[in-house]
């Protein structure tokens, strides 16, 4: 009955967005080690692991966001605000402690995320114009509440640092330097471990991939919406709030106006893993993929001879590229655009 | 044989009025077990009403509503669930992007209050449903993938993990071929063996009679009457269902010695996958009845001749003349109509004033010198169409949204009236409209071709097709299969038509 | 009648949120508010967000959104600075100035109509949802802003150039005689012509727009330009008034524009607004703005302010939304 021969097996995967995006990450990966030989060390590979996992617990974030039908663009201000609190609760209260920072990051992302929640389940206020208030309120209620002043190397609690440079696994290079596995790279791998288990078994999680492929059908079968889709934004909160401690941990540094102004290369991530805008379909997977092209593209660009200043052009580039194959592909599915919206 | 006999649900005296208007007005209905049971009444005759207060979404004014023997007081949706009945809507509920097994097994795992799911346990579930119906699909596929035929399958399936002990079928049959319904009554007949009883929800009275062995009839919120399927035939029923033999005239229709023309003429007009070689011609003052289930082509052709789905070769000849038909406007340039079937999706705008929705399609006209719009132009142009066609409202500035059907498809007809086409093409022109707004817009259509417009209407409703039209078309798979005056056939023999598998 | 009703409540209840705002802050301070010169500041700021706000309103009315304008102002403010700086002749005065700052105004105008159709292209044609198309492009637009300057400003421009955005004509500046001029053409093209019909209607519906004869790809296009349009005219006043550009410079407006919209009455699923809400919107937010200026309230607090207005009007809309489906059902059944 279920055929399950290989041929079968490589045409499923030869229909997958993940190959394609697989095979076009190792062609670029060989291309930029052939300027630059040391690109695909693993020195270099775990450097670019560390400094994107803050980045990737985002993308994680907005991805179950995608899947759902929605969109979050407050994540960044909810992730700098954890950061900026966690950091100065640290300061004031004397506790040094990495576990306590992650505990009031996640709080206070947690409780973000709450409202956004709130306001997107109960008040059914379009997510867009939700988020894009609420990244307004949270950025410049911690601005003016908390303060603006950044809060330096000197002054930033010792366990961020200590966290920051916390290496799993050690390794030496020939001439004797040190390098090893950050503890961000597992901590990205756990947490998307995590949400893929949620997608996967629970219930909740199928409910979140159930009113992303049909609403009201969702409705209907006896998914409680609304509590599923506050699960969701609390959710985001909570990993933005982790990925604002790694950020702090990673520079040794919290300026309040950080980290915001970055959804853009976030949200470029996901929908180049294939997540489909309309929500209903998508994959952590390819979400890992599309931080890591992000991650290459930004971190090559000078070695192909172009400035840093090309960022945001290609940021933009890769979201209208990737957004066009996936809306062209269900536009040709559905067929004529007449039968459906 | 006694025990099968056992009554599963009853329902007694219910009544139920929305604001002003009586819905349901002491209907009964009662089903035993392993019970093929058909309902049946016209579109509005409160049929969904009745289903919905039987699954408990609906609560009803007045009336008792029993269940294996137990009364309640309010049935909710859980409890109905919970005893036994589960509901296939005409849209399914179905997730199109998890897998087939997901989609059967989902709902039970909500209903047992699963926080986690086990996939062997889907898969279990899945597979042991789908087996009773011994059909082969790969479980894994996604259901966006499948077809109409297929996706109802899954719901059945669905409905069964859930321990349905009666399963009501809204208009199941309305997207699928001949071939696929018969798939689908063996199926019914099926859990009919096992003990489970469906209620078959239908207009169309040859499936009634193939498959029931009860037939409950209501009509305008009205029990008509219970009848035992094998005392009935077609005629009985359909009077039944309509409560009148012919209140319709038949359209006077005499060809014009003069024309030399066809209003429009189709000739070997092909698209692959939608329809084959297509022949027709439409004269003024006719009207041209074209028929066949859904997914028959129909729709497509329609659509074709008005610019919305090009064809692969053929040719169009509008008064003679080859017309190139690219977009909705060439049509309507051109002439054309088309009255869509999905009134509240294609063809209205609901939320906008009824004044701006008759005259969208004739903007051009109302614009003064300065090619700025004329207020009074419009004005008078919304009120003229308005007036003539009975269209009740408050005023013209009335959201489209607050009218009743009738006089929303009214202002619809109106909008394309406006145009003064030479042929209107009118798809399922009276879906979802009360019997009186229904013989009303049928004068109207008539009334229009008196005046010389030619017009082509496409039903699935045998009785409005036959008692308005002067010539068939009938279409299946894609294909013109018969052609024929009304004059030379009756309900039954088109019903044969419609229903023989192939010539 | 209900259609009437409700249009006309709507407007009503705008215009008495936009007297009391005006009343408070007049009666709160006293002497500071109620001056000539408060009234000219004011009313050179408005253009500005005044023109991006209509931009956002075109996008929203056919039921999509425009997210870079503000990208799209700067790209072009950039190419007019450019050409205003690089082109600049010796003989100061001549003519050459004068054919120098028509150059630099067409080329900008010509970069926001560009720019406002390919994200026509995009929604039209390939079918993105509006949200991520002009996210993507707003990405795109101020990328190739920032690779032009390499991130830097550009300043000072000649004095002609800058009677533009600084300039008064009758104690009324220039760019209040542009917005107002502006916005008068968007009312005739909104209600007084075919396509600004078409935009309403393809905004309600547009699957039974297509089915009326209304080419949706066209409409959706040439509305997308005109929003690109108006950017490029918001970023003329823009960078002649304050004399400079930067890439990035504006980004606040983008959320002041989508506010004003949603304040003014225009409905973020499309098919329904008014340039006359809009307005009332865009007096009301000025008002509250320039009263914080008074009150100096920090960028930070404006930017907390801002964001909670555009969530309460969104719950109000969500609860008088809930009251006009109840009376729908009303009159329905009567």
């Amino acid at each position: 009955m279920v055929k399950n021969n290989r041929s079968f097996k490589i045409q499923k995967l030869l229909k997958q967005n993940e190959t394609y995006l697989f095979l076009v990450i190792i062609t670029y990966s060989i291309f930029i080690t052939s300027l630059n030989s040391s690109f695909l060390s693993l020195e270099n590979l775990f450097d670019l692991g560390k400094s994107s996992a803050g980045m990737g617990i985002m993308a994680i974030g907005v991805f179950i966001v995608l899947l759902s039908g929605g969109i979050d663009i407050s994540f960044t201000a909810i992730a700098i605000s954890g950061q900026y609190i966690a950091a100065n609760v640290l300061i004031a209260s004397g506790v040094d402690n990495i576990f306590f920072a992650f505990l009031i990051s996640c709080l206070v992302g947690v409780a973000l995320g709450a409202i956004n929640g709130l306001l997107i389940s109960y008040f059914k206020i379009p997510t867009l114009i939700t988020t894009l208030g609420t990244a307004s309120v949270f950025h410049g209620a911690l601005l003016t509440i908390v303060g603006t002043k950044a809060i330096n190397s000197a002054q930033l609690p010792d366990c961020f640092k200590a966290f920051g440079a916390k290496n799993l696994l050690i390794l030496t290079k020939p001439n004797g330097i040190n390098y090893g596995l950050s503890i961000f790279i597992i901590i990205f791998i756990l947490l998307a471990l995590l949400t893929w288990l949620i997608l996967k078994y629970t219930m909740l999680g199928r409910g979140i991939y159930a009113i992303g492929g049909d609403i009201d059908s969702a409705e209907r079968s006896g998914f409680n919406i609304a509590k599923i889709q506050f699960f969701i934004y609390c959710y985001v909160g909570f990993l933005a709030g982790i990925a604002g401690v790694l950020h702090i941990s990673l520079i040794r540094y919290s300026n309040p106006t950080y980290i915001v102004g970055t959804e853009l290369s976030v949200i470029a991530a996901v929908v180049l893993g294939g997540t489909r805008i309309t929500g209903g379909s998508g994959t952590i997977i390819g979400t890992i993929m599309g931080v890591a092209m992000v991650t290459i593209l930004n971190n090559s660009l000078i070695l192909v001879g172009l400035s840093s200043y090309w960022q945001n052009f290609f940021v933009g580039l890769i979201i209208i590229i990737s957004v066009s194959i996936t809306s062209y592909q269900s536009k040709r599915s559905i067929g004529n655009i007449v039968f459906r919206r | 044989m006694v025990e099968k006999l056992e009554k599963l649900l009853a329902v007694k005296d219910i009544s139920k009025s929305y604001v002003g208007v009586q819905a349901l007005d002491r209907v009964s209905l009662s089903i035993n077990r392993g019970e093929i049971h058909c309902l049946v009444g016209e579109n509005g005759s409160g049929k969904s009403t009745l289903i919905k207060i039987i699954s408990g979404v609906v609560k009803p004014d007045e009336g008792e509503i029993i269940i294996n023997g137990k009364r309640f007081q309010s049935l909710h949706a859980i409890d109905s669930i919970s005893e036994g009945i589960q509901v296939i809507y005409q849209d399914l509920s179905l997730f199109p992007n998890l897998s087939i097994a997901e989609n059967i097994s989902l709902n039970q795992m909500i209903e047992r209050k699963k926080r986690f799911i086990s996939w062997k346990e889907i898969k279990n579930i899945a597979e042991r449903e789908f087996s009773n119906i011994s059909k082969e699909l790969d479980l894994d596929e996604k259901v966006e993938n499948i077809s109409i035929a297929n996706k109802q399958l899954v719901a059945i399936c669905r409905a069964l993990t859930q321990d349905a002990q009666l399963i009501i079928m809204d208009e199941p049959t309305t997207a699928i071929t001949k071939r696929e319904i018969d798939c689908l009554f063996s199926v019914i007949l099926d859990l009919k063996k096992r003990g489970i009883s469906t209620l078959f929800v239908s207009h169309k009275l040859s499936e009634v009679l193939q498959i029931s062995n009860k037939v409950t009839v209501i009509r305008d919120g009205k029990l008509v009457g219970v009848y035992n399927t094998e005392g009935l035939d077609h005629n009985t029923l359909s009077f039944y269902m309509s409560g009148k033999k012919i209140v319709d005239s038949v359209l006077d229709y005499r060809e014009k010695e003069g024309q030399k023309e066809p209003l429009l003429e189709v000739k070997n007009l092909s698209k692959k996958g939608n329809f084959q070689d297509i022949n027709f011609k439409v004269c003024s003052g006719e009207i041209v009845g074209i028929t066949g289930i859904l997914g028959s082509g129909r729709t497509e052709i329609a659509l074709s001749l008005f610019g919305l789905n090009r064809p692969d070769s053929g040719e169009i000849y509008i008064d003679g003349k080859l017309a190139k038909i690219k977009s909705p406007q060439d049509a309507i340039e051109l002439g054309l109509s088309y009255l869509p079937e999905d009134r509240l999706n294609q063809g209205l705008f609901i939320k906008q004033s009824i004044g701006n929705n008759i005259v969208v399609t004739i903007l051009q006209r109302l614009l003064n010198r300065f090619k700025l719009f004329d207020n009074s132009k419009k004005y008078e142009a919304a009120k003229e169409w308005i007036e003539e066609l009975n269209v009740i409202t408050p005023s013209l500035e009335t959201a489209a949204q607050a009218l009743s059907g009738g006089n929303q498809q009214r202002v619809v007809i109106a909008k394309w009236l406006a145009t003064d086409p030479k042929v209107f093409i009118l798809n399922g022109p009276t879906v979802g409209i009360d019997v009186a707004s229904k013989s009303n817009i049928h004068n109207i259509i008539k009334g229009l071709a008196n005046k010389g417009m030619g017009v082509i209407i496409i039903s699935d409703e045998i009785p409005e097709i036959i008692w308005n039209c002067n010539r068939i078309i009938v279409i299946r798979e894609g294909r013109i299969v018969k052609k024929l005056n009304t004059n030379e056939v009756t309900e039954d023999k088109l019903l044969d038509i419609l229903a023989r598998k192939s010539n | 009648m209900l259609g009437k009703y409700s249009k006309y409540s709507k407007t009503l209840t705008l215009f008495i949120i936009m007297i009391s705002v005006f009343m408070v802050i007049s009666i709160f301070l006293p002497g500071k508010f109620l001056t000539i010169r408060n009234f000219q500041s004011m009313s050179s700021q408005i253009p500005e967000f005044g023109l991006l706000s209509i931009a956002v309103m075109l996008a929203m009315l056919t039921g999509g959104i425009d997210l870079s304008i503000v990208a799209t102002a700067n790209l072009s403010g950039i190419v007019a600075a450019l050409i205003l700086t690089k082109f600049t002749f010796s003989q100061i005065g001549g003519y050459e100035e004068l054919f120098t700052i028509i150059l630099a105004i067409t080329s900008a105008l010509i970069i926001s109509l560009i720019c406002g159709f390919l994200n026509g292209i995009l929604v039209a044609y390939v079918g993105v949802p509006a949200i991520l198309a002009t996210l993507g492009t707003m990405g795109l637009f101020s990328g190739i802003a920032i690779i032009i300057t390499k991130g830097y400003g550009i300043v000072g421009f000649s004095e002609k150039f800058l009677l533009i955005g600084s300039g008064t004509i009758f104690l009324i500046p220039v760019p209040m005689i542009i917005f107002i001029l502006c916005a008068l053409a968007a009312v005739i093209i909104l209600n007084k012509t075919t396509f600004g019909f078409s935009v309403y209607m393809l905004g309600s519906n547009p699957i039974a727009a297509r089915f009326s004869g209304i080419s949706n790809e066209s409409i959706l296009i040439k509305t997308y330009m005109m929003s690109g349009l108006f950017a490029g005219l918001a970023s003329i006043i823009m960078i002649s008034r304050v004399n400079s550009i930067r890439p990035g410079y504006g980004s606040v407006y983008l959320l002041q524009a989508i506010l004003v919209c949603v304040l003014g009455g225009v409905d973020p699923s499309g098919g329904a607004g008014s340039i006359f809400g809009l307005i009332m919107g865009i007096i009301t937010l000025q008002v509250l703005q320039s009263g914080f200026n008074i009150l100096s309230f920090s960028p930070f607090s404006k930017k907390v302010i801002w964001g909670l207005i555009l969530i309460l009007v969104m719950i109000i809309n969500f609860y008088s939304a809930k009251l006009s489906q109840k009376s729908i059902k009303r009159l329905k059944t009567n």
